[in-house]
C-alpha cells in the first residue's frame, strides 16, 4: 500500500477510473464559472474580451498584427482562444495536485486522474468557445478590405486540430503537476514562461514576418504552440500565409504523442509523492 | 462506563446516547492490515527559521552563522510518525488515541494508502477507505453531484452509485439540501453526508477520523450500526477520536499514540484507563504551570 504500481497496473487503474474523469472534468469546468450572475456565459465572455483587447492593442494600435496577415481580426482570435485553452492546461495542470489536497488525501485512486480531467475541464469549456470563434472569424470576413471567409469542409480539421491539442495539454499538465506538487516554487514563474511562450508563438502577430530569415525563425515555428496555432489557422482562415499542410499535421500528431507519454511517465515515476508534502 | 472520569474529556459527546453500547464482539479473522515499522516525514514549507525558538538569547550573528545556507523560505521536514508496527485482523475495530499532534490522522492516512510512508511499508488485503472530517470533495458543487464524485472516486461505477443514491441520501437525513451546492451547508450536515458516501462502498477497511463527533445523536446511533455491519461483514474498522466514551462504545482494541510512537497496544479497557491517568496527569502539570 502506498508504493507506486507497475505501468500497466496503473494504466488499468485509470482506466477503470474513466467515468471518474469525465465526471470530475465537467463538475470543474461547471463550477469554474458557478459564482456570477452571468455564470457559464462567462466560458465564452472571458477569452472573447482577451481578444478584443490583444485586437484593440496589437491590431488596431500598434499594427504589429497586419504585417504579413491579410485577416488581423481573425488571424487574432483565432490564435488567443487557442492559446487560452493553453494556459488554462497548464494553469490547472499546476495546481491539479497542490490545489486539490483535500481529495487527494482522504480518498485512494491513481493521480493521474487529476491532470487528465483538469485538461478535460478546459476542453469543455473551449467547446462553447470555439463556435463563438467560428463565428466571429466568419463576421470578420464582411469586415471592408478583407476577403470573405466562407465556413467550408476545411473547417471540419479544425476538430482533430483541436483534439491533437488537447492531448498535447494533457502532457503538459502530467510535467506541471508533478513538477508543482515537488517544487512550489515554479507556480511562481509560470505566468513568466507563459508571457514568454505567446510571444514566441506567433499568438497575436505573423512570426513568419518578424523572423522569418533568422536561424531561430526554424525552431520558432515547429515548436509546438506555434504547430497547434497554425494548424488552427489553417483550418478556418483563407491566409495565404497558412496554407493546408501535411507536413505540419505530422508535428502536430508528434508532438501530442511524444509530450503526452512522455509526461504520463514523469506524472507515474512521482506517483507515490503526491499527497505526502 | 466511567463518565465522572471522562467528563471533561468528552465534551462532545452525550454520554447517554452510548450508554449500554458495548462494542460487538466479532470473530477474529485473518491479518487484514499489516503496518511494518512505518515512518512519516513531512516537508513543511513557510516554517520559521531552524533554532528560531531559541535565538532569544543568541547574538545577531551567531544566528546569521547558524542559518542553514541554501534555504531561503523555511523548509523544514517534520517527523509525523516515528516507527509503529501493529497487525490488524478483519472483523476488529481498532480506536487511536492520543493528544492533539500525536500523529493519530497521519498514521490513519497512511494506513489508508493516502500518504506513502517515508520508510516501512503498509500490507493490505483489500481496499481502505477514509472519513475524515475535513474531506471536502468539492465545497462549490451541490451535495447530488458530490455523491457521484465520491462514489466514483472511491471505485464504483455510474450505475451503482447511481443504485445507492437514495440510500446515501436517507442515511445522511439531510433530505432536499442535497441539490443545495455542499458550502450551504452546516458542519453536521457535510459529515453525516461524507460518512454516508464513504461507507456507501461498504470497503475492506472503514477509518474515520473525528467524523463522528460532528453528528447529533441519532446519527451517531445509525452511523455505530453502520460501522457493526461492515465488522459483520469481515472488514476491520478505525476510529480517531478525542472522545473516550465514543472510543469504548465501539472499539474491542485501542493503540495509544504519542508524538509519532506507539506506546501501547491492548484491549480498550486496559488502554483507555492508562490513557486517561496520562491525559489527567498533563492537566494536572498544566493547571499548575498556570498557577505559577
Amino acid at each position: 500500500m502506498g508504493l507506486r504500481p507497475p505501468l500497466t497496473e496503473y494504466v488499468r487503474q485509470l482506466w477503470k477510473r474513466r467515468a471518474f474523469i469525465r465526471v470530475l472534468a465537467t463538475s470543474k469546468a461547471y463550477a469554474k464559472n458557478q459564482n456570477s450572475y452571468l455564470g457559464q456565459f462567462w466560458a465564452v465572455l472571458t477569452p472573447t474580451l482577451n481578444a478584443l483587447v490583444y485586437i484593440l492593442i496589437f491590431g488596431v494600435i500598434l499594427g504589429v498584427g497586419k504585417t504579413g496577415v491579410e485577416n488581423t481580426v481573425g488571424f487574432i482570435v483565432v490564435g488567443t482562444f487557442l492559446y487560452h485553452f493553453f494556459t488554462g492546461s497548464v494553469n490547472g495542470g499546476a495546481r491539479a495536485i497542490r490545489g486539490n489536497m483535500n481529495l487527494v488525501r482522504s480518498v485512494h485512486f491513481p493521480r493521474a486522474v487529476m491532470p487528465i480531467s483538469v485538461v478535460m475541464a478546459e476542453l469543455a469549456t473551449l467547446g462553447p468557445a470555439l463556435l463563438v470563434m467560428c463565428a466571429i472569424v466568419w463576421i470578420s470576413g464582411l469586415m471592408p478590405g478583407v476577403d470573405t471567409v466562407v465556413p467550408d469542409w476545411s473547417w471540419l480539421s479544425l476538430i482533430p486540430a483541436i483534439l491533437l491539442f488537447w492531448v498535447f495539454n494533457t502532457g503538459i499538465a502530467f510535467f506541471m503537476a508533478r513538477w508543482v506538487a515537488i517544487t512550489p516554487d515554479i507556480q511562481n514563474v509560470i505566468p513568466f514562461v507563459l508571457r514568454f511562450v505567446m510571444y514566441g508563438s506567433g499568438v497575436i502577430f505573423s512570426l513568419e514576418s518578424f523572423v522569418g530569415d533568422h536561424p531561430a525563425g526554424v525552431i520558432l515555428e515547429y515548436q509546438p504552440i506555434a504547430v497547434f496555432l497554425y494548424l488552427g489557422r489553417s483550418a478556418l482562415l483563407e491566409e495565404p500565409a497558412f496554407p493546408p499542410d501535411a507536413g505540419m499535421w505530422l508535428w502536430g500528431l508528434g508532438w501530442a504523442l511524444s509530450f503526452a507519454i512522455v509526461g504520463f511517465l514523469v506524472f507515474w515515476r512521482g506517483e507515490e509523492r503526491y499527497g505526502r508534502d | 462506563m466511567t463518565d465522572d472520569d471522562a467528563g471533561e474529556i468528552d465534551f462532545e459527546i452525550d454520554p447517554e446516547d452510548l450508554e449500554g453500547d458495548v462494542p460487538v464482539v466479532a470473530e477474529l479473522g485473518k491479518p487484514s492490515l499489516v503496518v511494518d515499522d512505518v515512518h512519516i516525514t513531512y516537508r513543511v514549507f513557510g516554517a520559521t527559521k531552524l533554532g528560531s525558538r531559541g535565538a532569544e538569547d543568541k547574538g545577531f550573528l551567531q544566528r546569521i552563522l547558524d542559518r542553514r545556507p541554501g534555504v531561503g523560505s523555511g523548509v523544514r521536514e517534520v517527523k509525523a510518525i516515528k516507527g509503529v508496527s501493529f497487525v490488524a485482523r478483519h472483523g476488529e475495530s481498532i480506536g487511536i488515541v492520543g493528544i492533539n499532534g500525536s500523529g493519530k490522522s497521519t498514521l490513519l492516512r497512511a494506513v489508508a494508502g493516502l500518504i506513502p510512508p517515508t520508510q516501512g511499508a503498509v500490507y493490505v488485503a483489500g481496499e481502505p477507505s477514509l472519513l475524515g472530517v475535513n474531506a471536502v470533495l468539492m465545497g462549490s458543487l451541490t451535495g447530488e453531484r458530490n455523491i457521484m464524485i465520491g462514489g466514483l472516486a472511491l471505485g464504483l461505477t455510474e450505475a451503482e452509485v447511481r443504485e445507492k443514491f437514495d440510500e446515501i441520501v436517507e442515511f445522511s437525513g439531510i433530505g432536499d439540501s442535497i441539490y443545495l451546492p455542499m458550502k450551504a451547508y452546516s458542519s453536521g450536515m457535510g459529515a453525516r453526508l461524507r460518512f454516508a458516501i464513504s461507507s456507501a462502498a461498504t470497503p475492506d477497511i472503514l477509518m474515520i477520523d473525528e467524523a463522528l463527533a460532528t453528528g447529533d445523536a441519532t446519527f451517531r446511533q445509525k452511523s455505530k450500526s453502520r460501522i457493526d455491519q461492515v465488522r459483520a461483514g469481515a472488514g476491520t474498522v478505525f476510529l480517531v477520536s478525542h472522545s473516550i466514551a465514543t472510543v469504548q462504545s465501539i472499539c474491542t482494541r485501542v493503540l495509544w499514540i504519542h508524538e509519532g510512537e506507539l506506546v501501547m497496544d491492548g484491549p480498550t479497557d486496559e488502554v483507555c484507563a492508562a490513557y486517561k491517568t496520562f491525559v489527567r496527569k498533563v492537566r494536572d502539570a498544566r493547571s499548575k504551570a498556570a498557577a505559577k
